[in-house]
């Protein structure tokens, strides 16, 4: 029944995408294609775990408590090693886990774990996470989880994260047109900001 | 020219292709860099660091001896630009373009990153302690005398520590050398004012006469003094300040200026003598003796001496006389002669006389910690630095802060003597002309990684200590800063005393901590003051005004008639100080050579500057290659034709023509201090900069002058952006 359920949105949901591609004739939204890399990190690290839903097993941690900067920063940042080690010097029952135990080795060293870039924009590009976040999350009081997955797709279930969307600027253009309401009691529309320096500065 | 390997154009088509490339890339569905590049992390970190928000610090630029206070953007643990630091009061949060480009003295791909001991001509990296371990026996096998230290100005703990070093090794011979100072005048300054260094209070001033000081470009603290002038010129009381340069080539400053008087070089004492003089006549009260010394200079006499016509002689007396206070100031171009000091006792003479002193030169602070002020260099160091040297008199040399293999004059021979050394020890950052003769060659921290008090010569109010501190990681872990290997070298010498403290950090913290009291820390706790100390960036010490005690006398006061002709080398060579690359120890900074000069807008290159009657006398024009030879030497560069510079005079910048020190300095333009000729101030026994007599001769080729202005300085296709009126049209007496 829940596989079903499930099955018949995801349906829905791509004659829906199907349908406002043939109407827009906008550039198309998820596929296959955009997919981006493999990205291996050094240390796996399980999305799904910290932020997927406690019925799965998840923590349901907020998208934020870790990527703190995205509500104040053009970047979403990687939170620095001491966040982890805050939890996890106190969990006891995964400390002996291959990827805990190497995550205490670079917090021994006092090194930083190198991760790669998942998301990458252009140099020319310039996309503002805390615009995006104080609209959709504070002002419209969209789930978190949502908010981030317009451009970052559905992360708590994945581990490592691998890119979801083209992120080329059609895409960006396609969800810009787009009218929303400005807040979340207002009945008043917008939307995106069309103007060329809003990105290429 | 550039007469380097790379060719310009061939330089932006290898980047044009280079920027395709990576255009391309960033096109379409692939975003850059996803997978490939790392993201900034932390391993531990303050809440205020945000990625991609800019945090703040304090420090000290150090790309010139003024010592501005500087706040550098940090981002993701990279320093990325550099504005002023407002709690400073010596540039009151602004900055210049020489300063602007530090980051790339931090950056620069040609720093030194390993210690370097010579093998034949190569240098072989070898680790510090072995570097430090052969400097302990070096010094070991030779007598205290032998050892020579030769540095640019130095101030603060560093310069503490290098006394205590020199005083562990029993050798007090440290050499304190500028290649460009204001030497003659700190001396002229001690005798009449009884301080080398009196504060100029530009904004105070009603009139200032400025003979030759480049104060808004390249004189001391030219950040301080902008500001000093903008309030000249928009005074509160709505009474615009009149500025009047003499000088032989137009500065910055003379540009600036509502007259700009082209005078003989070498007659500025002569001039203003002859002001006093006719101040006198016009009722201005002059001591006894003063009128007696002044009486023989009559306004015809004088005019006829210094080519400035009597009418603007009769003008600036009245202008002088009518307003008060006024500030004369004597800067390098009135200094630069075998009788510099009697040019730089006369202007002062003309400021007492006016009556200034007290009002407009006004008295420096006493300076609480003498062991850090700042020790103030010349080039006589230099000359008795090297006169020991050619009799073998110097065993082991270390060099810190100078390139004088660059900026000696080829007269002295300096590099000749520098092999009578046996042992030379350069800190340096880049492989520059000094390094490449050393025995040993040390890398430094750039002044963006690098700890450091500094107590700038020159301070607007009381006294002040910068504190210079990192502003990012070091670049390369083999780099050490120069408090560092002071402090390892002493701990060589005198470990009881300083084996406590690990770094030079340590040292300085705890020698700044137990002094709070004095530096303005008494009712807060240790790490309360440090913390304070290093977000401020400045320490405001406590101190008073002292005496002005120094009196100017005309007895004795010879001025020399002007220049005899000399028909074999018939031109004064003036070797210009430029706003950015000055005596050419930031030559390698690519933003320096790249920002046009503001007077001929020239780039990355040398040039003759000439007047348009010299050049058509010589059948010259602009862009020809010409050969300017002194009795000491010759060089090759392009000539650009002015108006702002006397006909009798060529000028040729300072800073260029490196043979070594990067990518960026080497082989651009020519080196104008090899051809100075050995002419001393009398009384001080400086190099007089401005006396060297030379010719001018075609040297065949011609080029296209590198510039940013359009031909007949810029084309302005009927725009009027700026107007000029032909001068039979301007009414003379209207003006200054
Ligand atoms: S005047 Fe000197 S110290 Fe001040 S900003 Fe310019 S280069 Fe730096």
């Amino acid at each position: 029944m829940y596989c079903f359920l499930r099955f018949s949105i995801l349906l829905v949901g791509l004659i829906v995408s199907a349908g406002s591609y043939a109407v827009n004739a906008a550039q198309p939204l998820t596929t296959a294609d955009d997919l981006g890399p493999k990205v291996e990190q050094p240390i796996e690290f399980p999305h799904d775990r910290h932020a997927g839903d406690a019925a799965k097993g998840g923590m349901q941690i907020n998208c934020m408590y870790c990527h703190t900067y995205a509500r104040r920063s053009i970047v979403a940042g990687i939170p620095p090693l001491q966040k982890c080690i805050g939890c996890h010097q106190n969990i006891e029952s995964v400390r002996e886990t291959p990827r805990i135990k190497k995550l205490f080795e670079y917090w021994e060293a006092k090194k930083a774990v190198p991760w790669k870039k998942v998301h990458d924009l252009p140099d020319f590009v310039r996309f503002n996470h805390e615009r995006h976040i104080q609209r959709f999350v504070f002002a419209q009081n969209k789930p978190v989880q949502e908010a981030c997955g317009y451009c970052h797709g559905d992360v708590k279930t994945m581990t490592v994260a691998r890119r979801q969307k083209p992120l080329s600027m059609g895409w960006c253009v396609s969800c810009h047109q787009k009218d929303h309401p400005v807040d979340a009691t207002s009945t008043k529309t917008t939307h995106g900001p069309n103007d060329c320096w809003q990105c290429h500065k | 020219m550039i007469e380097n390997s790379f060719n310009r154009r061939g330089f932006l088509k290898v980047l044009g292709w280079g920027g395709a490339t990576v255009a391309l890339s960033g096109c379409g569905n692939t975003s850059v860099e996803d997978g490939r590049e790392f993201v900034t992390s932390y391993v531990q970190t303050a809440d205020y660091i945000i990625p991609s928000i800019g945090t703040y610090f304090n420090s000290t630029c150090a790309q010139c001896d003024a010592g501005c206070g500087i706040m550098g953007r940090v981002r993701e643990g990279r320093v990325l630009k550099l504005e002023g630091n407002p709690k400073s009061s010596i540039n009151n949060g602004k900055m210049c373009g020489l300063g602007q480009a530090g980051v790339q003295a931090h950056y620069n791909p040609d720093r030194i990153r390993e210690p370097l001991l010579r093998n034949g001509d190569k240098g072989e990296a070898i680790p510090w302690g072995k570097a430090l371990e052969l400097i302990n026996e070096k010094i070991g096998g030779v007598k205290a005398e032998n050892i020579a230290f030769l540095t640019g100005g130095v101030s603060g703990h560093v310069k503490a520590l290098l006394k205590n070093y020199l005083d562990a090794l029993g050798s007090g011979h440290h050499y304190v050398y500028e290649a460009v100072a204001p030497s003659i005048m700190r001396a002229a300054n001690r005798k009449t004012y009884g301080v080398e260094m009196p504060r100029l209070r530009l904004d105070k001033a009603k009139v200032v006469v400025s003979f030759g000081a480049d104060f808004l470009g390249a004189w001391i603290s030219p950040v301080h003094f902008s500001q000093q002038y903008a309030r000249f010129r928009k005074a509160d009381n709505g009474e615009r300040g009149v500025l009047v340069q003499v000088e032989s080539k137009m500065t910055l400053t003379g540009a600036n200026a509502d007259r700009w008087l082209a005078i003989r070089p070498g007659t500025e004492g002569i001039l203003a003598l002859g002001l006093i003089n006719a101040l006198a006549a016009a009722g201005l009260s002059v001591p006894g003796d003063v009128a007696a010394v002044v009486r023989e200079y009559t306004t015809d006499r004088v005019s006829k001496d210094t080519g400035v016509s009597a009418e603007h002689i009769g003008r600036l007396a009245a202008l002088l006389k009518e307003r008060s206070p006024s500030l004369v100031i004597a800067g390098s171009a009135a200094e630069g002669y075998a009788h510099g000091s009697q040019n730089a006792t006369a202007i002062a003479l003309l400021n007492q006389v006016l009556g200034n002193v007290g009002k407009t030169v006004e008295a420096p602070s006493s300076i609480p910690f003498p062991q850090m002020a700042p020790s103030t260099g010349n080039r006589f160091a230099l000359q008795s630095l090297n006169d020991n040297m050619a009799q073998d008199k110097v065993k082991v040399l270390f060099s810190y802060g100078v390139n004088p293999v660059f900026t000696a004059p080829a007269s002295m021979k300096l590099k000749e003597n520098l092999k009578k050394v046996p042992f030379k020890v350069v800190f340096a950052h880049y492989m520059d002309e000094t390094a490449l003769e050393a025995d040993l060659v040390l890398p430094l921290n750039s002044a963006l990684e690098d700890w450091a008090t500094v107590m700038p010569e020159y301070v607007a109010e009381g006294a002040q200590l910068n504190i210079q501190q990192p502003l990012m990681e070091k670049l390369y872990p083999g780099t050490l800063g120069m408090g560092d290997i002071l402090l390892a070298l002493l701990k060589q010498r005198r470990p009881d005393e300083y084996k406590g403290y690990e770094d030079f950090y340590s040292y300085l913290r705890s020698a700044m901590v137990s002094n709070k009291g004095a530096l303005g820390g008494s009712t807060t706790d240790d790490d309360t003051f440090w913390d304070a100390t290093l977000s401020h960036g400045v320490v405001k010490l406590v101190s008073t005004p002292v005496n002005m005690s120094g009196n100017v006398s005309a007895k004795g006061l010879v001025v020399p008639g002007p220049f005899a002709e000399d028909s074999a080398y018939p031109f004064h060579l003036i070797p210009a100080v430029s706003a950015s690359l000055r005596d050419g120890r930031n030559a390698n900074e690519p933003w320096l050579q790249e920002s046009p000069d503001p007077l001929t807008t020239i780039v990355w290159d040398s040039w003759v500057e000439m007047h348009p009657k010299t050049a058509a006398k010589l059948g010259i024009v602009e862009g020809d290659i010409v050969e300017v030879a002194s009795r000491s030497g010759a060089i090759k560069a392009q000539v650009y034709v002015f108006t702002g510079i006397h006909p009798d005079v060529i000028s040729v910048p300072l800073g260029y023509g490196h043979e070594a020190m990067g990518r960026y300095a080497k082989g651009v333009g020519v080196n104008a201090f090899k051809i100075l000729d050995p002419v001393f101030d009398k009384e001080t026994g400086e190099l007089a900069m401005h006396e060297t007599r030379v010719k001018v001769s075609k040297a065949g080729r011609r080029v296209v002058i590198v510039k940013d202005e359009g031909p007949a300085g810029g084309n302005q296709m009927g725009r009027k952006i700026a107007v000029r009126v032909s001068s039979n049209k301007v009414n003379l007496s209207e003006e200054v």
